[in-house]
């Protein structure tokens, strides 16, 4: 039920713009709880992956006295990966196009983080 | 990881070449070789302050080290060489770990300490050569197979140190990393 409604919040997150071309809720250990990923694309990794970056990045936030962390932002010549805490326990990630338009992203993610807190 | 102390002497007797006749023959010669062992001890140590980079890990503690260093190789003849035995020489790698040692120092001593008992056995037993042959193989054997293991726990315990040092930096929990790790294999 509970992963229905993640997924649900996850279809409509990729819906907002065409340049979202997956999302994910995880878990802080790296676990995926719901994704909405291109076929192909493996789960295990990208969860694991995320949680890693989001964790290393909450490190550099603090060693580097940059405050508490808001999210992870990769570029790529392929896209962006966006990862970001959906509440204390899980980080929402995103993978979104070249060319996307990040500021609408930024602020779809963060609704859809807050959604996803509240269902956690 | 847990290891296994049986797994581990056999496959370490594979490759030290310790047959049975051999480790019959260490036990037969500790009543000779045991009671001068702590001249090799003391030669050892001697040797070893003539050494600047070991001069850190000796100051202060020289006595204790000798008497731990003198058990050890009182072990080498009168234990029974099993899982016991490895699961006791494992602690010793993971001990040199502990206490920031350089690899090379476990490999470099039990060459100095080889010498020295080589000196002793052929002081000994020199006037028979199959039973100095013999006893020189069997010291050559345990020696190799204590090193083996201790260095395999020197590894072994230096890669869970730099594990640890990196989870702590990164903020990754053991779960996390654990996963991380499964997801590539």
């Amino acid at each position: 039920m509970r992963a229905d409604m993640l997924t649900s919040v996850l279809t409509e997150l990729n819906g907002t713009s065409g340049d979202i071309e997956a999302s994910g809720v995880i878990s802080t250990d790296g676990l995926m709880i719901a994704s909405v990923l291109p076929a192909g694309m493996d789960e295990d990794r990208v969860g694991a992956m995320s949680a890693a970056m989001l964790s290393l990045g909450d490190r550099t936030a603090q060693e580097l006295a940059r405050g508490a962390l808001e999210q992870v932002l990769i570029k790529g010549d392929k896209g962006y990966v966006l990862m970001t805490y959906a509440g204390a326990e899980s980080v929402l990630t995103v993978l979104a196009k070249p060319n996307a338009k990040l500021g609408l992203i930024f602020l779809d993610v963060k609704r859809a983080a807050a959604s996803i807190a509240e269902l956690l | 990881m847990a290891q296994n102390f049986n797994e581990l002497i056999m496959y370490s007797k594979t490759f030290s070449g310790l047959t049975p006749e051999l480790e019959v023959c260490l036990k037969d010669i500790a009543p000779v070789i045991t009671p001068h062992l702590k001249q090799v001890t003391d030669s050892f140590y001697e040797q070893l302050a003539t050494i600047p980079a070991a001069e850190k890990y000796l100051a202060g503690r020289i006595e204790h080290l000798k008497a731990a260093h003198l058990k050890w190789m009182i072990n080498l003849f009168e234990l029974d060489v099993d899982a016991q035995f490895a699961e006791g020489m494992y602690k010793v790698g993971d001990i040199h770990v502990k206490v920031n040692l350089p690899v090379e120092f476990m490999a470099g001593a039990m060459t100095l300490i080889n010498t020295e008992i080589i000196k002793l056995v052929i002081d000994k037993m020199g006037s028979d050569l199959d039973k100095c042959s013999k006893a020189l193989q069997a010291i050559n054997a345990v020696t190799g197979l204590a090193l083996m293991i201790m260095q395999q726990s020197y590894q072994e315990s230096s890669i869970a140190e730099e594990l640890e040092k990196f989870l702590k930096i990164s903020g990754m929990s053991r779960t996390l990393f654990t996963n991380l790790a499964k997801a590539y294999n």
